[in-house]
């Protein structure tokens, strides 16, 4: 399948680096890998940043998010909407289920993950790994029993994007020499706007005052009066609700599979955005995620032009990105002292 | 009528036993110095009524609720401040910040934060700095407006004079003499000029428990037996 | 010193004397136990059919658990000891399982194809101990998540060249799929000997066509021999790994966990010791991925250089106990033990065959919400035993953090290891509790 080829001469690839479209194109997709790397990522961060949980069942929410907005636009019939039609239904699903994941958050808190607070880090890291193995399993038992896609769960389930993505997003736009598709667009958007959400979130609401102040000082918040368990509460349910949110987002994009193993392939280049851009940082979240879309995207299109005879040449580099960083910069990019480092 | 009492409190912080049995009490509008050597147990005190270091056994009454087994959240909301040793800033947040987080009740936002710049007008200048860049001096006095603007009836000071110059020391310890005319003040201080200055009565910790008490009425700093109390 | 070890050993022996014999004498029936294991299984399997066959794992089973169960070890040994969650683990595991196969191949520079078994072990165990000693010189820079989090990055870096790298599959077959031995046609057969390296007559020959011998005495079946000689290294690996963690050297590793601080502080050039212990984690951790292969005969990156095969590896540590090291080994017992009761294949015994045959057909048809027993338990149990190990798993975190062999440690202490950390974590539980800490019995 992988053959080493001889690679393209020199003088072709520096063509190709220079050329305005090809340049524009990595640009633009990077923004929209980065869009959704935020997306899964951001949850993450508010997460670990107040509660100094690793949370590994992060992904497992999103692979939740894809399978749950994949039975629900074939059972609503979004394929024969139209376009609005087809899209205010993707939204109302997206809502959806950022609130059935958020409450199946608030759950996993209240009963499992309060119990841990006081044990060394390393305990959290086993009670959500639990958590992501038996998610996934039950998973698996659904997707068999219920024959979705023919039972197949380590296979990708495209059967709803390809029935409900509207022609207007999966099509090539182009103006003057910049190539893009609505669907890049629409993921750009997104990640705008959960980007705006949350930073009004913790820098505009009294509840994001508060998340500010636990992440600094868990102790002194108590002594000033605030829950702080309410607000470990109200962050995990809004992280878990992204994660969902993000997986309704994969669900319409061809390069990602609606599988069960999703959850493992968006958790670890989540960590690699959460340690590059610095454990508990949302800044760093965010610069970190962008940065990893752009390099994904530069290595993706490095294989399809065939500078690299390489397939999985984006992942590849993402966790180069990961060791580059921590050799060069320990904490991450905007990383404090002191956070993570006790495990 | 009596406000904060303790009552044989034992804590442990970790395998060690550091409060062993002690007994104090604070009444309404009075304050009261808290002496002792260093790693005595004062601090501790005040972390086990804050219930950060729960103690294991004792009882702790605030206006007649036992605090022991209450979250730290619910001890703050029943009318009790921290001003504690490091101050404890929210670095990375402003100053208005830091102020904001520590009013419960929003209704009162606007006035609460009027009172805290008209107490500390240096304050109302670095409104949007980072708390973490003021200097020492202008931290303690946030420390001190943040327990003063948290609709408190106690204070409990940790050491406010550490690592201060002399002449801050001075501001600090007006302001707090101006506290204490609306709250009562339970006040840890190295300073013996400064504590016996301040408070009304105090109490001498050894080894995790109260070896001696009194008024400070006609006490000095230059009293025989309370500096040897201090001494190492 | 618990009060119970005291008023055992307080009769006609030194104390250290019987606490010697007890300890080895428990070690001695274990081993024996699991010597005569598969003998064992196939007596009482004869005897009690599927009763046996539902309860026990197979002989093939306990094949694979001894190689992940070293695998296990040797996590827990960097892991559990010095406190550095080794979340690459998996690296040296793929290392180890993929050298002998490639050199076997003749994939490898100066090595030359057909390379005796042995040999290619220990090779694969020395580049292990290199990479750990490359990745160790970025990774001791860090502590806590950042070391978990650097050492599963490169390994996931492995885990995708291997997915990918056309080299290690020549001609036209899929990285993704795997390295399988003999695999260019002119190769000869792969026929891995453990025993003596160099010495022919000292070796046995392995995996599901070895001998059918060991040393003349007959046994039967290959698959017993291999169970018996893997089984004999995997023994050898333990006793060393204990030996270590009991000399001095172990004595750095445990203060490290303890405090690292400290442990710098009175003088130790803690950097060395954890260097140490990691490369020396890692050369177990190879040995465990060369026994898989052997016997085997191939492997794939998903059971390989995946993260699952580190995480895992966690689990089982976890229930057995981290930081006993034997716990870990008996944590993947209990593991594949799951696995393969609620298994669907066949051959393998299990509970849906067991009920099958024998509870009346029409209980397993009753319709219990439009669903028959029998279809309910295809459907939510066989098959899915990772969904109830880990559930047990989140049992074990939440209940019993110190496993399963660090609870029985610490009930009939002897000198347990586990007791540091289960000290540690009753601090903190009675301190947020508010009681009394149970005070160290050491």
């Amino acid at each position: 399948m992988i053959d080493v080829l001889t690679p393209l001469a020199l003088a072709e690839t520096v063509d190709l680096l220079t050329s305005p479209s090809d340049i524009t194109g990595v640009l633009i997709e990077g923004l929209a890998k980065g869009s959704l790397y935020l997306m899964i990522a951001v949850g993450l961060t508010l997460i670990f940043g107040l509660m100094d949980v690793i949370n590994f069942a992060h992904g497992a929410f999103t692979m939740y998010g894809a399978y749950i907005a994949g039975v629900a636009v074939l059972a609503l019939g979004v394929g024969s909407m139209g376009f609005v039609g087809a899209l205010g239904t993707f939204f109302i699903i997206m809502i959806a289920v950022f609130v059935l994941l958020a409450v199946l958050g608030v759950i996993f808190e209240v009963t499992l993950i309060r119990k841990l607070y006081e044990y060394p880090p390393i305990f959290m890291i086993l009670l959500t790994f639990g958590i992501t193995i038996t998610m996934e399993e039950l998973m698996r038992m659904i997707v068999e029993f219920r024959d979705i896609n023919s039972g197949q769960w380590d296979i990708g389930w495209d059967a709803p994007r390809q029935s409900s993505l509207p022609s207007e997003l999966g099509g090539t736009t182009e103006i003057g020499f910049v190539n893009f598709t609505g669907l890049q667009l629409m993921q750009i958007s997104m990640g705008v706007a959960v980007l705006a959400g949350i930073w009004a979130f913790l820098n505009k609401t009294r509840y994001g005052l508060f998340v500010r102040a636990g992440v600094e000082d868990e102790e002194m918040a108590r002594a000033l009066g605030i829950d702080i368990n309410r607000t470990f509460t109200a962050v995990f349910a809004v992280g878990s609700g992204l994660a969902g949110m993000a997986g309704v987002m994969l669900m319409w994009d061809p390069l990602w599979d609606v599988n069960v193993p999703l959850a493992l392939a968006v958790l670890l280049p989540a960590f690699v955005i959460v340690i590059v851009g610095g454990l508990g940082s949302f800044k760093g979240t965010v610069v970190a995620s962008f940065l990893v879309g752009l390099i994904d995207a530069l290595g993706t299109w490095a294989f399809q032009t065939g500078v690299i005879q390489f397939t999985d040449i984006d992942q590849l580099m993402i966790f180069a990105i990961l060791v580059v960083m921590l050799i060069l910069r320990p904490r991450g990019l905007f990383g404090v002292k002191g956070q993570g480092d006790h495990g | 009528m009596t406000f904060l009492e303790l009552e044989g409190v034992n804590t442990y912080y970790g395998e060690s036993h550091i409060l062993q049995g002690v007994d104090l009490h604070v009444d309404e509008g009075e304050v009261v110095a808290l002496l002792g050597r260093n790693g005595v147990g004062k601090t501790t005190t005040i972390r086990s009524i804050m219930q950060l270091t729960p103690p294991s056994e004792g009882t702790i009454r605030f206006q007649g609720e036992e605090l022991v087994g209450k979250d730290t959240y619910e001890v703050a909301d029943a009318g009790i401040g921290w001003i504690p040793e490091e101050r404890r800033m929210f670095g990375r947040l402003s100053v208005e910040e830091n102020l904001r987080a520590s009013v419960p009740d929003t209704s009162k936002m606007d006035e609460s934060l009027e009172f805290a710049y008209d107490t500390f007008p240096i304050l109302r200048e670095r409104t949007d700095q980072r708390a973490g860049d003021l200097s020492g001096g202008q931290q303690q006095m946030l420390a001190i407006a943040r327990g003063l603007i948290g609709q408190n009836d106690l204070l409990l000071v940790d050491e406010p004079s550490e690592g201060l110059a002399p002449q801050i020391v001075a501001n600090v310890g007006e302001a707090l003499l101006e506290a204490s005319d609306s709250v009562s003040i339970l006040l840890v201080e190295q300073k013996l000029g400064l504590a016996l200055d301040l408070a009304d009565r105090y109490y001498v910790m050894d080894h995790g428990e109260i070896i001696d008490q009194g008024d400070t009425a006609g006490v000095t700093a230059e009293d025989e037996q309370l500096r040897r109390y201090l001494s190492a | 010193m618990s009060a119970e070890t005291q008023q055992v050993d307080s009769g006609r022996f030194p104390s250290w004397i019987g606490q010697y014999l007890r300890d080895h004498l428990l070690l001695a029936v274990i081993v024996v136990l699991f010597a005569v294991y598969p003998f064992l299984y196939d007596f009482l399997t004869g005897q009690f059919g599927l009763t046996a066959q539902m309860i026990l794992p197979r002989t093939r089973t306990m094949l694979t658990i001894l190689a992940l169960g070293l695998f296990a070890m040797s996590f827990d040994f960097i892991s559990g000891y010095t406190g550095y969650l080794s979340f690459g683990h998996a690296a040296f595991f793929g290392i180890g399982a993929y050298l002998v196969l490639l050199g076997h191949n003749g994939q490898l520079p100066v090595v030359p194809a057909e390379t005796s078994f042995m040999l290619l072990l220990l090779i694969g165990a020395l580049i292990a101990v290199v990479a750990a000693f490359l990745i160790g010189l970025i990774s001791f820079r860090l502590s806590g998540v950042y070391f978990a989090m650097i050492t599963l990055g490169i390994a996931e870096m492995m885990y995708v060249a291997s997915n990918n790298w056309a080299f290690l599959t020549p001609g036209e077959s899929d990285p993704t799929e795997g390295v399988a031995a003999g695999s260019p046609s002119e190769i000869g057969f792969f026929e891995p000997a453990l025993g003596v390296p160099f010495v022919e007559s000292l070796q046995v020959e392995i995996g599901p066509f070895g001998d059918e011998e060991i040393f003349g005495i007959a046994v039967g079946d290959p698959q017993i021999v291999s169970y018996l000689m893997i089984g004999a290294v995997v023994l050898l690996c333990y006793l060393t790994m204990k030996r270590i963690i009991h000399s001095p050297f172990g004595r750095v590793m445990i203060a490290i966990r303890e405090n690292e601080e400290r442990a710098k502080a009175i003088g130790y050039n803690v950097f060395y010791y954890k260097m140490g212990a990691f490369m020396i984690s890692a050369f177990f951790g190879a040995v465990a991925g060369a026994l898989f292969v052997g016997y085997e005969g191939a492997i794939d990156p998903e059971n390989s250089f995946f993260f699952l095969v580190t995480g895992f590896a966690l689990v089982a540590a976890i229930i057995g106990g981290l930081g006993t090291l034997a716990g870990p080994f008996f944590g993947y017992i209990f593991l594949e033990g799951v696995e393969e009761f609620l298994s669907r294949e066949g051959g393998g015994g299990g509970l849906q065959p067991f009920l099958e045959q024998n509870l009346p057909g029409a209980i397993l048809d009753t319709d219990i919400l439009g669903l028959t027993i029998n279809e309910a338990l295809s459907a939510f149990m066989t098959g899915h035993g990772d969904f109830y190990a880990g559930i047990i798993f989140i049992i074990f975190v939440l209940y019993v953090p110190i496993g399963m062999l660090g609870t029985l440690r610490n009930r009939y202490g002897t000198d347990s290891l586990a007791k540091y950390v289960s000290a540690g974590v009753e601090k903190r539980l009675s301190s947020s509790d508010g009681e009394t800490p149970a005070t160290g019995d050491d």
